[in-house]
């Protein structure tokens, strides 16, 4: 059977593909993996070459998306692109839920019925605390938009990033659950993940060094090149990180699915991986 | 002469290219291609393949790349493989001859590999056709296997002088040090 037919030519691979739609953003977090900022190049995706990979994506048996960036809701066709996408298999997008406007909130209208999840980041139940490596403000942004997006019938889902999660303070979490909770959304649908130690991190000493080894080999394509997951495409100093590029071609779709097959057979089993980052 | 790419550091490397810099910093070839890992992952071990051990002797495709690299005026090219023609056994003069732009068979007393000379300096400086009277030398003395290894050999050799001239690749300080002690800096 071709790999273009059979649906698990993915081998050990992850089954979502990624895209960073662009690296722009309205924020400026102390822990951001790719130094992403409003003043930054936007290096975005086009439409088109999203819609041709998940196309093609779905051919050789991807079965669900993931949007991050940047903010990919500053990407002026997000919403048009995350219709198409979601109409083939499940779209995840990770924001940080303070581009909501009225006006947009009125166009995400047209993902009625499809399988949309919006993965939103909130680390602290204080605002105050939380605001501090998220930028003044975040918090109220984000407590007020989850109602609004949940109303739509987007699914929300909460990431929490801390410096040491398996340390963190119960209490704090405690707080932090009952709080997410009484937004509506479950306990499974929030994840807490440490801080890596990538892009601006790496200058606010904050987070833990991890390899290649440490992730489960999610295709990630960017306006750069294709990366082994969405912890790869990393900006430190203005400069791309290169260490989990796997290629600069993106399309066809093929190219970097190969490679990253032949680089994930020589690394560990994903269940393996010491950190199970995701 | 400055690079206008800088080889990708060691830290970076990216995953294709990692068996690579196993050792740490592969050779400036390498080392640039690795921006494209993609290209890197074919084209190294098809360069490994046509210029390491073949059918043909190595001292055969030594005089076939050290006679382009010179009349591709590859600068990078030239100094390394004066050091690999004199660990395969070419004495200087045949070495000072075939880096030389001028004529360089008189330097070899074996028939075919004045052949081979004049075989190279058609595809380096020629445009075209091959002469025939060089293809048919060519012909006398080779097999068609052999004359296929080394037309690649010398082809492959006439692309790397262009990528290592274009970009400007420095030669290691060891090779330099080499050529210094032979007198042939």
């Amino acid at each position: 059977m071709s790999a273009d037919t059979d649906p698990g030519a993915l081998g050990r691979l992850g089954s979502r593909l990624w895209f960073y739609s662009n690296y722009h953003c309205n924020l400026q977090c102390s822990y951001c993996l790719t130094e992403s900022a409003p003043g930054v190049a936007r290096r975005q995706l086009t439409a088109d070459q999203i819609r041709d990979a998940a196309r093609d994506g779905r051919e050789l048996g991807f079965d669900s998306f993931g949007i991050t960036g940047g903010e990919p809701f500053l990407h002026d066709e997000l919403i048009e692109i995350v219709a198409d996408l979601a109409a083939q298999a499940p779209t995840l997008i990770l924001s940080n839920a303070t581009v909501f406007t009225p006006a947009r909130l009125r166009r995400m209208e047209a993902w009625a019925g499809l399988p949309v999840e919006i993965q939103i980041s909130l680390d602290h139940p204080e605002p105050d605390v939380n605001d501090e490596m998220r930028g003044p403000g975040n918090f109220r942004k984000v407590v007020e938009a989850i109602p609004r997006l949940i109303d739509l019938g987007i699914g929300v889902r909460i990431a929490t990033t801390l410096e040491d999660p398996e340390n963190a303070d119960p209490d704090e979490m405690d707080r932090l659950c009952a709080l997410h909770r009484s937004l509506g959304v479950p306990d499974s649908h929030h994840v807490v993940r440490p801080i890596i130690h990538r892009g601006r991190a790496v200058g606010n000493t904050l987070g833990r060094d991890v390899v290649f080894d440490d992730f489960e080999p999610e295709l990630t394509l960017t306006a750069d090149g294709a990366f082994a997951t969405p912890f790869g495409p990393t900006v430190r100093g203005g400069r791309l990180d290169t260490d989990l590029l796997v290629t600069r071609a993106t399309a066809p779709l093929s190219v970097p699915v190969a490679a990253l097959m032949r680089a994930a057979g020589e690394a560990p089993a994903g269940d393996d991986a010491r950190t199970g980052i995701r | 002469m400055s690079s206008i790419v800088a080889p990708v550091a060691p830290d970076q490397a990216p995953l294709l290219a990692r068996p690579y810099y196993a050792n740490g910093a592969p050779g400036p070839i390498a080392g640039t291609m690795a921006h494209v890992p993609e290209l890197l992952d074919v084209a190294m071990p098809f360069i490994g393949a046509a210029l390491g051990p073949g059918a043909v002797s190595a001292r055969l495709k030594e005089i076939a790349v050290l006679r382009a690299s010179a009349l591709l005026e590859c600068d990078y090219c030239v100094r390394s493989h004066t050091v690999v023609a004199l660990d395969e056994g070419l004495v200087h003069a045949e070495v000072r001859a075939l880096r030389d732009s001028g004529p360089a068979e008189d330097a070899f007393t074996v028939d075919r590999e004045r052949a081979l000379v004049a075989w190279v300096d058609e595809l380096a400086t020629g445009r075209g056709a091959v002469d025939p009277v060089v293809e048919a030398r060519m012909a006398e003395h080779f097999a068609a296997a052999e004359i296929v290894e080394l037309t690649l050999v010398t082809t492959t050799t006439m692309m790397l002088n262009r990528y290592c001239t274009a970009l400007g690749l420095p030669v290691s300080a060891t090779v330099a040090e080499r050529l210094s002690a032979e007198g042939l800096a």
